[in-house]
């Protein structure tokens, strides 16, 4: 371990040079990269030292958050678009002023920002509402606690009697991904949980019916319910919980650093100054100075693979909502494509345009976006509200219509003349002769890429998660940050597309083989 | 059966139809000869208006189609009810069975009831000898067999006349015979037919008049015995030098 891979660029550092070599330092990366894939995350450390040696001497203190996370946490001020500010952002600024260093901010998708800090390298501590939790504690060093916060359940102002937990049984209820909330669901059992990649669409879809509660921390509630008279809180706060800085494992030195910052910051009245700032501080804060380092971490380690009795189902569980959004969006795609493509070769002029405009608008911008249009735009401004699946299976369909369309074009031009020619001459109108003698061999030639697409989609159909959908991808998301083992979940969720892939293609080359016979 | 008057057809600045008069009774046979290029498939598709002529004027039975002015599709479609054609490469659909393209218009364009109708083709397809493969697709058929399907697909429209073009040309020499012995058949029948070939072959066995053309005029006309043995113009005798050469 003392040899390290990152050991020739440190020593170009102790030579005095301001900058590492960039061979080394790419070399030094890839390994960095693949060794907590291969080797296990506890397998890897950065150096003899600490990176406390690298981060003093560098003068900065590079903190990862994300900044989709939303008030009060870390956002764009209303009104400045390029700037970033929030509680925690305010927190970085403080603890680095505190050890004499400069803060700088590092973007990491909140879902994976554990498992990218041990990775290495971007960034030094992440700052982004991590819960002192066994299983947090399990993956990465946490810091003492900074905050102090509760479960808060909320509600639609006229909701009547859904103050608890036991009382959402069988409701919808959003919450956040990979956090205490959805845990806490979890071990409920009962509850419809719908699981959301950020902290502000829930509201919305509570607000507009989609769900019938949400369950998030106190921060969250008290900001997105100030001035909305349309949601609620729904009983007190319960199960208290603390943030707490995350390093990654074994960095003592700048753990401990860390941790008298937050300790001197909490004495001299700062953090009660920041949180005052966001309309966050409350009696509940005073857990922070009563707080007491607990002992070692309990939390199991999981391998999915060992446990396969366990997770297996899940995993097959959520790739039935693959398998039905793929089908159903696929058949929508399959008709509306051929209305598509028949307009677009046949139709009067303006209908001709506009099949062609509709074709190169859903081709040229991403499905993720029309998703987003779909369920979120919709609902906004028209008050049209899809449920989560419906809008999913409607925006593939959309999507894939485009493309289909056009290979259904293909597939109508690929006809010889001489077809059409002898289907005239029979005396058959041209519809006619289009449905029982062009399509029939258009749709044949079209099959191959059909069934590209088809498989396409049931790996674009994880994009749908983002709209609170848990298939197969998304599931397995969840259970790989819970579990630390995104290599074994990996494998069985790979295997379980692949089987779906397979299938389909063998059902169309047995199709292909059916419809064939016209060539020798 | 058959009148065309003054039908011209420019392809850009290239005159392929220049005025063409031509009359064809009831029953009659005729065969259009001439060198590639002179305008003979031009003139057989713009009979069915496959192509759509600049000039002249079209009769095929009781429809009659003048050049020039808007395209009356439905008009067309009743000419191209009276006037079979038989394609040099056949165009058979090649996801239907034999019986199917045998059947396909007639269940479809004419709305006659499918018993029928499957009578019927089963007849024809035992005319043009291929009885036995009424349920192959046109991939399990040779050259020879499609083309025999082929006639038997527009013979079902029973159509007012035949229009055939080169209908031996795509096929190796030992096949053609056996598509010379079904239009024989026809001839003989009593079929109005008008066929573009280049198989003298076929054309001495099947026309009461041999039309030669030559740069989108008719040069010369004949029953065969006359135009073959004893050509009165200097191009038809060079044409028929050339071909038996």
């Amino acid at each position: 371990m003392e040899t390290h891979c990152v050991g020739p660029a440190r020593r170009d550092d102790e030579a005095g040079r301001p900058k590492r070599g960039r061979g080394a330092r790419s070399l030094a990366w890839l390994l960095v990269l693949l060794v907590p894939f291969f080797g296990g995350v506890g397998a890897f450390k950065t150096s003899a030292a600490d990176a406390w040696d690298e981060v003093s001497r560098a003068g900065i203190l590079r903190y990862a958050n994300d900044a989709e996370g939303g008030a009060p946490y870390i956002f764009h001020p209303p009104g400045s678009p390029d700037q970033l500010t929030g509680f925690e952002v305010d927190l970085a600024a403080a603890i680095a002023g505190r050890l004499g260093l400069k803060p700088a901010f590092v973007q990491n998708n909140w879902d994976v920002i554990l498992p990218a800090l041990n990775q290495g390298g971007s960034f030094d501590v992440v700052i982004a509402g991590i819960e002192w939790t066994p299983e947090n504690r399990a993956k990465v060093a946490l810091s003492r606690p900074y905050f102090a916060f509760g479960q808060q359940l909320v509600v639609r102002a006229d909701a009547t009697g859904l103050d608890s937990l036991d009382a959402l049984r069988g409701k919808r209820v959003g919450v956040l991904s990979a956090t205490a909330s959805f845990r806490m669901l979890e071990k409920h059992g009962g509850i419809d949980a719908r699981v959301y990649q950020d902290n502000v669409n829930y509201f919305r879809d509570l607000e507009s019916g989609r769900l019938d509660a949400v369950l998030t921390d106190t921060p969250i509630a008290r900001v997105n319910l100030a001035g909305n008279d349309k949601l609620r809180r729904a009983g007190p706060p319960f199960a208290p919980g603390f943030y707490a800085v995350a390093v990654r494992p074994g960095e003592t030195a700048l753990l401990a650093r860390i941790d008298g910052a937050i300790d001197a910051l909490l004495k001299d009245g700062t953090l009660e100054k920041i949180y005052r700032k966001y309309d966050l501080w409350d009696d509940g804060q005073a857990a922070l100075t009563a707080w007491k380092p607990g002992g070692e971490t309990t939390a199991e380690k999981h391998s999915a693979l060992k446990e396969w009795g366990t997770y297996l189902p899940i995993l097959l569980r959520a790739s039935v909502t693959t398998i039905w959004v793929t089908c159903s969006g696929m058949a929508l795609a399959v008709v509306l494509g051929l209305g598509l493509a028949i307009v677009r070769l046949y139709g009067p002029a303006p209908a001709r345009w506009a099949a062609i405009a509709y074709i190169e608008v859903f081709r040229g911008t991403p499905l993720l976006l029309q998703i987003y249009f779909i369920y979120f735009g919709l609902a906004q401004q028209l008050g049209v509200r899809l449920s989560a699946g419906f809008a999913a299976v409607i925006a593939l369909g959309l999507n894939y219509a485009a493309t289909e369309a056009e290979n259904y074009r293909a597939g109508i031009e690929g006809v010889p003349k001489g077809q059409l020619e002898a289907s005239l001459a029979l005396g058959m109108k041209r519809r006619l002769a289009l449905r029982r003698i062009l399509l029939p061999q258009a749709l044949r030639i079209s099959l191959p890429s059909v069934t590209n697409d088809f498989i396409a989609m049931f790996k674009d159909s994880s994009i749908v998660s983002v709209i609170a959908l848990v298939e197969l991808t998304k599931e397995y998301q969840i259970r790989a940050i819970d579990t630390g083992d995104y290599v074994g979940l990996g494998l069985m969720t790979a295997g379980i597309y692949f089987a779906m892939s397979y299938t389909a293609s063998l059902g169309a080359r047995a199709l292909e083989r059916k419809l064939g016979h016209d060539r020798r | 059966m058959i009148a065309v008057e003054g039908l011209r057809k420019r392809f850009g600045d290239r005159t392929v139809l220049d005025g063409i008069d031509h009359r064809q009774e009831r029953g009659q046979s005729v065969v259009l000869i001439g060198p590639s290029g002179c305008g003979k498939t031009t003139f057989l598709r713009c009979l069915n208006q496959l192509e759509t002529p600049d000039a002249g004027r079209i009769t095929i039975a009781d429809v009659t189609i003048e050049a020039g002015g808007r395209v009356d599709r439905e008009r067309q479609r009743q000419l191209r009810l009276r006037a079979g054609m038989v394609f040099q490469q056949f165009h058979l659909f090649p996801h239907l069975t034999a019986l199917g393209n045998v059947m396909e218009a007639p269940v479809r364009v004419l709305g006659r009831p499918r018993d029928a109708v499957e009578a019927q083709a089963l007849g024809l397809l035992e005319q043009v000898g291929l009885s036995q493969h009424a349920g192959h697709r046109p991939g399990q058929l040779s050259g020879g067999q499609q083309q025999r399907v082929a006639i038997a697909r527009a013979l079902a429209m029973e159509p007012a006349v035949l229009l055939l073009d080169e209908p031996t040309s795509a096929l190796d020499p030992e096949l053609r015979e056996e598509v010379r012995d079904v239009l024989r058949r026809l001839a003989d029948e009593g079929s109005t037919m008008l066929t573009v070939t280049h198989d003298m072959q076929l054309a001495r066995d099947i026309a009461d008049t041999v039309l030669f053309f030559h740069a989108g005029t008719i040069v010369e006309s004949g029953p065969p015995e006359q135009l073959f043995g004893d050509p009165v113009h200097e191009r038809t005798r060079e044409f028929l030098r050339s071909v038996r050469d």
